[in-house]
């Protein structure tokens, strides 16, 4: 009984060939996304820069026409969705990754300081939410924390919701956590520049927290999306 | 943090099980370029060798009165064609059946004895037999008029085959099950071929398996073998270094299960009937001395079990685990998700590596679908591959669980 080896190894060849072929598209595709959240984020850093600039020409002259260009809060979160995806993809460690949460992290610090200064000048009431989670294993109620904000921010459009992963290593974001005393245990959340609040807060315990939400327009139907 | 790590094993633990499934798809799908099965013609044998048919029933009154007339009718020499009727304690009409047939038809011999199991049953017929050529036809099924003369031809070709199997095709599927079991079976007639051209079929199925007299003083007669005589003797066959080969011009019907229980019943004891004998016969494992058999064969079949058994226990944790979770949000969040269409956004579509390899192996399970279709000339068509893809993942794990159970339990597995 003759066994021909040379089909043992060709088959071994093409198998592993698939798989390489296989694992190549998909890091291919990967790559893609990441250039796509990366294009995302350079056009909402354009925009900002824009409104910023036409704010400091405009001055508290002419609130109308900024409140007719609206900070970009949704493009924030469609990058905030398509983040999340990417790191749970890709991995939490993935550098590319980190890479952009820094730069997603930047945008949001900037977004938030503009609109607190249309807010202060154009006398506006918005209703923001720094929210700070950990990925380190530690936090094991910052997904449904997270949820239950992307409900929220679902529910109420105008809510803007900022989140930031604590150990991300940037000076920008450090400064914010230090400025706003924030220091655990996670999930940590400001609402409108108050104290922070620690743990895990349900939808009830949350909008209890937040009695702006009143004031808010809200939408009747929410779909729930991942946040971090 | 632990169901994370779970994770991440059971997720190597895929990529190993899809490599395995791939690398098995792959290798025969190189065996059929090497060796593609040759057209049928319409040759006559140069010489026509005695054959008994052998019919072993137990209770087989609905089906046997076809069987027998299927024998009766095919294209053989009338005189060369005897068909020996064995009634292993039958509990029904069978008997009368069966006597019957063999008043009307001098090419029947009819024997009823003491219930003992269908392999004592082929002995019985042995015993009683002279011919050349010793056949077996399950009393529910029934063969082409020209599938004895199509097996008597490979037979012709080579002296050393000792055993031929044909090619088997579920007669009449209707239902989704029925249907989910012929594509099976047009892929287990893809896989067939290429164990012939591997010289590794591991077993002789009842519809219509046909053995040289002489084979069974080689190897000796039909053993209990966990209720899968027909897998044993392929074993043993394989183990003195004989030929068994395909016939893929000859084709046979067979009725299939219809119900998800007696289903699972019959592959249990087929799955069983494998692991019990792969013990029985564990020195064959990986040794090159059984050629393709004992290398590729036997280490597969055993791999494959398991991988099949991993990846739907992977699968099942996965859909638990979602409930928990979900369920655990729901309560502690107080949010209850609502209900919306799935949004179209390439970005959010799965490209992993598992999905491309999965997607693959699909594909390369559909193309050896379809040359098994080619092959027997089968009518099977999108039906038949959705009811495959939607019913077999979720109804295999059960008779692959029973089976390793059996198995370890040393539990006996049962006919019907």
């Amino acid at each position: 009984m003759k066994v021909d080896w040379t089909k043992y190894v060709l088959a071994l060849v093409i198998t592993v060939a698939i798989f390489y072929t296989a694992y190549y598209v998909a890091t291919r595709i990967d790559a893609t996304r990441i250039a796509d959240i990366r294009t995302a984020q350079q056009n909402i850093s354009i925009d900002l820069l824009s409104t910023q600039i036409q704010f400091e020409l405009l001055g508290s002259l002419d609130c109308q026409a900024i409140k007719e260009n609206p900070v970009l809060t949704s493009q924030l979160n469609t990058i905030a969705d398509r983040l999340a995806y990417a790191e749970n993809s890709l991995g939490k460690d993935n550098a590319e990754v980190i890479q952009l949460k820094k730069q997603y992290s930047l945008l949001e610090i900037k977004d938030y300081l503009l609109m607190e200064q249309i807010s202060q000048k154009c006398k506006t009431k918005t209703v923001s939410v720094l929210y700070f989670y950990s990925n380190n294993g530690d936090c094991a109620s910052c997904t449904r924390s997270a949820e239950v904000l992307t409900y929220l921010r679902q529910t109420y459009p105008d809510l803007r919701v900022y989140s930031f992963d604590y150990n991300l290593d940037l000076s920008a974001l450090k400064t914010l956590i230090s400025l706003r005393k924030v220091d655990g245990p996670f999930p940590a959340i400001i609402i409108n520049n108050r104290d922070p609040v620690y743990g895990f807060r349900n939808l009830e315990e949350m909008q209890a927290l937040i009695p702006e939400l009143k004031n808010l327009a809200s939408t009747t139907a929410a779909t729930s999306t991942k946040q971090r | 943090m632990l169901h994370l790590m779970a994770m991440n094993i059971g997720t190597a633990g895929v990529y190993f099980c899809l490599f395995l499934a791939l690398y098995f798809e792959v290798f025969l799908l190189i065996s059929f370029l090497a060796k593609k099965p040759s057209k049928k013609t319409s040759l006559l044998p140069k010489h026509y060798p005695t054959v008994s048919m052998v019919v072993p029933c137990f209770n087989e009154s609905g089906t046997l009165a076809t069987t027998i007339n299927s024998l009766l009718s095919m294209d053989y020499p009338k005189d060369k064609l005897e068909i020996i009727v064995i009634d292993d304690g039958s509990t029904d009409r069978t008997r009368e059946i069966g006597e019957e047939f063999a008043r009307r038809e001098p090419q029947v011999s009819f024997f009823h004895k003491e219930n003992g199991g269908k392999y004592t049953a082929l002995n019985f017929a042995i015993a009683h037999s002279t011919a050349d050529l010793i056949g077996c036809l399950d009393a529910d099924s029934f063969a082409d008029k020209d599938a004895l003369i199509e097996v008597v031809k490979r037979f012709e070709e080579d002296e050393e085959i000792m055993a031929i199997v044909p090619v088997m095709k579920v007669h009449n599927p209707r239902s989704p099950l029925e249907l989910m079991q012929m594509a099976e079976y047009t892929f287990g007639i893809f896989v067939k071929k290429m164990f012939d051209n591997l010289g590794a079929i591991s077993v002789l199925p009842g519809p219509f398996s046909l053995y040289r007299r002489r084979v069974f003083s080689i190897v000796g007669l039909f053993k209990h073998a966990h209720n899968t005589e027909d897998m044993e003797i392929a074993f043993r066959i394989q183990k003195h270094g004989l030929k068994i080969v395909n016939a893929h011009t000859a084709f046979v019907y067979t009725t299939v299960p219809t119900t998800v229980r007696t289903l699972v019943k019959q592959r249990t004891r087929w799955t069983q009937g494998f692991l019990q004998n792969s013990r029985d016969y564990w020195f064959m494992f990986g040794n090159p001395k059984f050629g393709n058999f004992g290398v590729f064969v036997l280490p597969f079949g055993m791999a494959m079990f398991f991988a099949a058994l991993y990846l739907s226990s992977f699968m099942l944790y996965q859909l638990i685990s979602s409930i928990v979770l979900t369920t655990i949000h729901i309560l502690t969040t107080g949010i209850v998700p609502y209900p919306s269409w799935p949004t179209f956004d390439w970005f959010y579509f799965d490209t992993s590596t598992t999905t491309f390899v999965i997607a693959i192996t699909l594909g390369l399970t559909l193309v050896s679908m379809v040359i098994g279709r080619h092959i027997a000339k089968s009518t099977f068509g999108l039906p038949a591959v959705l009811s495959y893809i939607l019913l077999y993942g979720l109804i295999a794990p059960l008779w692959l669980a029973q089976a390793l159970l059996g198995t370890v339990l040393a539990r006996e597995s049962s006919w019907r």
